[in-house]
């Protein structure tokens, strides 16, 4: 789904800049408020998804940005209306990822994703299997 | 190359995996042998920062190898076995609200590396991670190598 799609899906905003080398679509999504548990599961995830996947968080930290970086994950969906910080926003444009705020429940906003054809994790497993 | 890691830093904290991440890249390693890597310093870093009084990582590239050692002043690690449990966690509420204590580090930072050797006493820890290159590991192989 092209970020500007998913904008429009999520009634989101975009915080920073557009990132020159992204691919600004998004295909998969993953869930996590704890860093550790997202790099477990998705450490084994080939690369070539990482650029079309979103991390959807309620973390406005640069500890989110870290870790979506360390999976090579573009876009960060922040839910419930929570805005980062100017130091985050900079770190973002720094390393290249989009950031993205929603008001809605990350309930919501994941199951707008799905109905949108955002695929899972269960998704990547069975692409590669 | 050494890093100095500050106490419940956490704005900071992944500046030494992002570091290791840019080098590591900077010498032709896929993908997939920099984000192994990356995810054994990154837990280990952020580790220093909640859990510690504060320390230092040393980072060493060799040809066949990378290499990195983490060496903190304390509190230690009262049980290194229960530690290692997936789901073992002491974070604080600190540490919590920015997204830690799912007690998955150290059982991630096993599973990523190919070496890994912990020591702790109350004077502090000591972690020393080893990933080893193979010639697959290599996207393009550096020039000068
Ligand atoms: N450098 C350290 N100094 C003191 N205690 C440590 C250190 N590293 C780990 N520990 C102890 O080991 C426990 C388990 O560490 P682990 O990294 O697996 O989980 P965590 O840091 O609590 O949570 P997560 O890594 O999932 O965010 C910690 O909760 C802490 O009690
Ligand atoms: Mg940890």
């Amino acid at each position: 789904m092209d970020i500007n799609d998913v904008l429009k899906l999520l009634d989101a905003k975009q915080f920073n800049q557009e990132c020159p080398h992204c691919v600004r679509e998004i295909n998969y999504a993953f869930v996590c408020d704890l860093m550790s548990d997202a790099l477990m599961l998705l450490k084994k995830m080939p690369s070539h998804i990482g650029a079309h996947g979103a991390l959807v968080t309620g973390l406005v930290t640069n500890q989110a940005l870290r870790t979506a970086e360390i999976l090579d994950l573009e876009t960060i969906i922040f839910v419930r209306g929570k805005t980062p910080a100017q130091s985050v926003i900079d770190l973002a444009d720094e390393i290249g990822i989009t950031l993205i705020g929603s008001s809605l429940t990350m309930y919501r906003a994941s199951g707008l994703l799905f109905k949108g054809g955002v695929k899972s994790y269960e998704s990547v497993l069975e692409e590669e299997a | 190359m050494d890093f100095q890691i500050e106490r419940n830093d956490i704005a900071n904290a992944g500046t030494v995996s992002s570091l290791t991440k840019r080098h590591l890249k900077k010498r032709g390693l896929s993908r997939s042998f920099v984000k192994r890597v990356t995810i054994g310093v990154y837990e280990a870093e952020i580790n220093v920062v909640i859990h510690s009084y504060g320390g230092t990582a040393n980072l060493n590239i060799e040809n066949d190898y990378v290499e990195i050692e983490f060496k903190d002043v304390g509190p230690g690690i009262e049980c290194i076995s229960t530690a290692m449990q997936e789901g073992f966690s002491t974070a604080s509420p600190y540490a919590i609200e920015n997204g830690f204590g799912a007690g998955m580090g150290l059982p991630n930072i096993k599973s990523v590396s190919d070496e890994m050797y912990l020591d702790s006493s109350e004077d502090g820890t000591t972690l020393r991670i080893r990933f080893y290159i193979k010639d697959e590991d290599y996207e393009n192989k550096p020039i000068n190598k």
